[in-house]
């Protein structure tokens, strides 16, 4: 069994601590900047635009508990994170909120996005028209006017300008928070990665919960950290997982305690969310909406080609994987769809392939059985 | 006082081969499998069946385990310490006090099955007591890919157990009585254990004979399973172990509808776990030695 207990636990503490007690982070960054705090409900939202305006932007994720409390505003077939994520605001988890925002991604957290506006009183909320066809030379121009319309939203509400500069510090800090995030994931390449794949999902999820400044300070220590951090714990399998929102550690946790490490991911709650930088050349908002629509996509946007399948057979190449986990939410359509593309992909270059459903809550025993019978399969040759 | 016939209650037994003596063995494996329903345990002198016995799983895993692998040692002069290396297995492969080391029932089905059916099998149907599995191996027994059924116990043996209770039919007489139908029904329309026995409840009402019930509830477990079997593509020769492998009912059903035999083995079709997890204890006690 790998140990996780060899791998100090400090080194992450700060990530963990953030993410577990993220409502009193909020609270406290509210009483010592006096500034709002925005709720967003896909990673397509630009949070440079709401940075610049001194706005903290913090991702509304779910908390894994068995709710009843959607039953009258979601469907039953729509995906349970969607459902998870509403179930936070109806249970007043979120009470700190200012104000709202959506980009357009998927019908499902849109729903949920929707029904926050209906029954939760928040300030403020807006609903950006990200456009789905993402391929389209259209796009780009289209989201840059879309921006224009935010910006004015948003300075309406705060009644402030949000000046030029700003917005060049504001894609500086996300900007360097990508750049860190990065530097962490290319220490995963390594024979023995100095962090479980627990821990970076720690650290990018925290990433989604506090200021940019402050995790950028902590990233920076965590590097100094990671050089120095010797591990006796087995690597075992290198493996990697992908697929739609992801946030659950008590599932990653399980996998790395079968002697295997997730060394990279392809999720929004992973490298998908800080794999792309606003490149600055002239026109701020224009750079911005070009990261937005560059970015390694959602399936949802991913059409007509299936860009995302050569980005993951990249990744899973340059991190050295053995295997790979593929997840998605329950009902979650477009990774439906991509699903069966990328396991054939990935099987296609003789990388063997798990998939698995997630729902709210995970069934550990049952899913234990599946990824150590997968890593069975990856393993044992010398058995026969 | 008249004792009531539980019908569910299949036949608990064990077996040794009296012209063998262990004691000739270099390597004395063991295999113990604690499934959710039932347990085994294999005993293997130097790779050839030795002694296995079969018998309902308790509600304390450990226990289990013990009394598995004792019962299949009685009467052999034979304790636990002769074993050089035990693998647990099954959902309760954690919990095998005296075992050296744990794998899937994944991987010792597919491993058992190839000892029990030959290396042409390619696709593996594990039915259980309350999963079922669909795994595709190479002709080592060696898991290549596999699926599970859901989050519940439809279409395994656990239903069937409890059709046998509610039509007070045996368990092991289930399958040939529900090929004795003269027209095969529309199999019930859910294969939740829970909705399909009140499925079944009405249909007794309506007046169906236990045979024609039996039949809708084959049928309709041998077509969940097909469903599985296909999302993993079937490939020739195609064996399945575990308990319902033993309902000629479900096999006959499910041999129709993929359009393909099962290979027939002189093996217990419930031992193929605690097989392959003995067959898995010899390599692992040969590379052992090795090292």
């Amino acid at each position: 069994m790998a140990n996780q207990a060899v791998l100090d636990q400090e080194t992450f503490e700060t990530f963990h601590n953030w993410r577990v007690n993220r409502a009193e982070y909020a609270k406290q960054w509210k009483k010592r900047t006096g500034g709002k705090i925005i709720g967003y409900f896909c990673t397509y939202v630009p949070e440079e635009l709401l940075y610049a305006a001194g706005i903290l932007p913090v991702r509304i994720l779910g908390s894994h508990e068995v709710q009843d409390v959607t039953e009258p505003h979601i469907f039953a077939m729509f995906c349970p994170f969607c459902r998870d994520c509403l179930a936070q605001g109806l249970k007043g988890r979120f009470d700190y909120l200012d104000g709202i925002t959506i980009a357009q991604s998927c019908l499902h957290i849109r729903q949920s996005f929707t029904s926050w506006q209906k029954h939760i009183p928040v300030d403020y909320n807006y609903y950006l028209p990200m456009p789905n066809h993402v391929q389209s030379p259209r796009a780009a121009p289209f989201l840059t006017k879309e921006l224009e319309v935010f910006k004015a939203s948003l300075e309406k509400w705060l009644g402030r300008k949000i000046d030029d500069a700003a917005i060049d510090d504001a894609i500086e800090v996300y900007n360097r928070n990508r750049d860190l995030l990065w530097k962490v994931y290319e220490l995963r390449k390594g024979d023995a990665p100095p962090l479980t794949g627990e821990e970076a999902m720690e650290m990018v999820l925290s990433s989604q919960m506090v200021d940019k400044q402050d995790h950028n300070a902590a990233l920076e220590t965590l590097l100094t950290r990671l050089s120095k951090r010797e591990s006796t714990r087995s690597t075992g399998t290198r493996l990697m997982i992908l697929g739609s929102e992801n946030d659950d550690i008590e599932f990653i946790r399980m996998v790395e305690l079968c002697d295997a490490t997730f060394v990279t991911d392809d999720h929004c709650t992973g490298s998908r969310y800080f794999w792309n930088n606003v490149k600055l050349n002239g026109n701020r908002l224009e750079n911005i909406a070009e990261r937005y629509i560059k970015r390694v996509p959602c399936p949802s946007k991913d059409w007509p080609q299936r860009t995302r399948v050569a980005h993951v057979l990249e990744l899973a190449k340059t991190y050295g994987i053995q295997g790979a986990i593929v997840m998605q939410q329950k009902f979650c359509d477009p990774h439906e769809i991509d699903t069966p593309a990328l396991i054939k992909a990935l099987n296609g270059v003789g990388l063997k392939t798990l998939f698995l459903e997630f729902d709210v809550t995970v069934p550990i025993g049952q899913f234990k059985v599946r990824v150590e019978a997968f890593l069975e399969m990856l393993q044992e040759d010398d058995l026969f | 006082m008249s004792e009531k016939q539980e019908f569910w209650r299949w036949k608990e037994y064990r077996w040794h081969d009296e012209s063998m003596d262990w004691k000739d063995a270099d390597i004395i494996s063991a295999g113990v499998d604690i499934g959710s329903v039932s347990s085994q345990a294999v005993i293997m002198a130097d790779g050839k069946l030795y002694a296995f016995s079969n018998q309902r799983t308790g509600f304390d895993s450990p226990e289990s385990a013990n009394q598995a692998i004792n019962w299949a040692m009685e009467g052999t002069g034979m304790t636990v310490k002769d074993l050089h290396y035990t693998v647990g297995t099954g959902y309760g492969r954690v919990n095998v006090p005296f075992a050296d080391k744990a794998l899937t029932e994944i991987a010792c089905h597919a491993r058992g099955g190839n000892f029990m059916y030959g290396p042409s099998v390619r696709t593996l149907l594990d039915m259980g007591g309350q999963d079922c599995k669909a795994i595709r191996c190479d002709e080592r027994g060696k898991v290549e890919a596999f699926l599970m059924n859901d989050k519940c116990a439809a279409g395994t043996g656990r239903g069937m157990e409890v059709f046998a209770d509610l039509l007070a039919i045996p368990i092991e007489e289930v399958g040939e009585l529900s090929l004795s139908v003269e027209e095969e029904p529309e199999p019930v329309s859910s294969t939740c254990v829970v909705f399909a026995k009140s499925e079944a409840s009405a249909l007794l009402r309506e007046g169906w004979p236990k045979n024609k019930v039996l039949a809708a509830y084959c049928s309709a477990m041998a077509h969940r399973v097909v469903t599985l079997l296909e999302r993993i593509e079937v490939q020739k020769d195609f064996a399945i172990t575990g308990g319902i492998a033993k309902n000629s009912g479900v096999v006959k059903r499910l041999e129709k509808e993929l359009g393909l035999e099962a290979l027939k083995t002189k093996y217990d079709s419930q031992i193929a776990g605690a097989l392959g997890a003995a067959l898995f204890g010899k390599a692992l006690e040969t590379k052992r030695r090795k090292n």
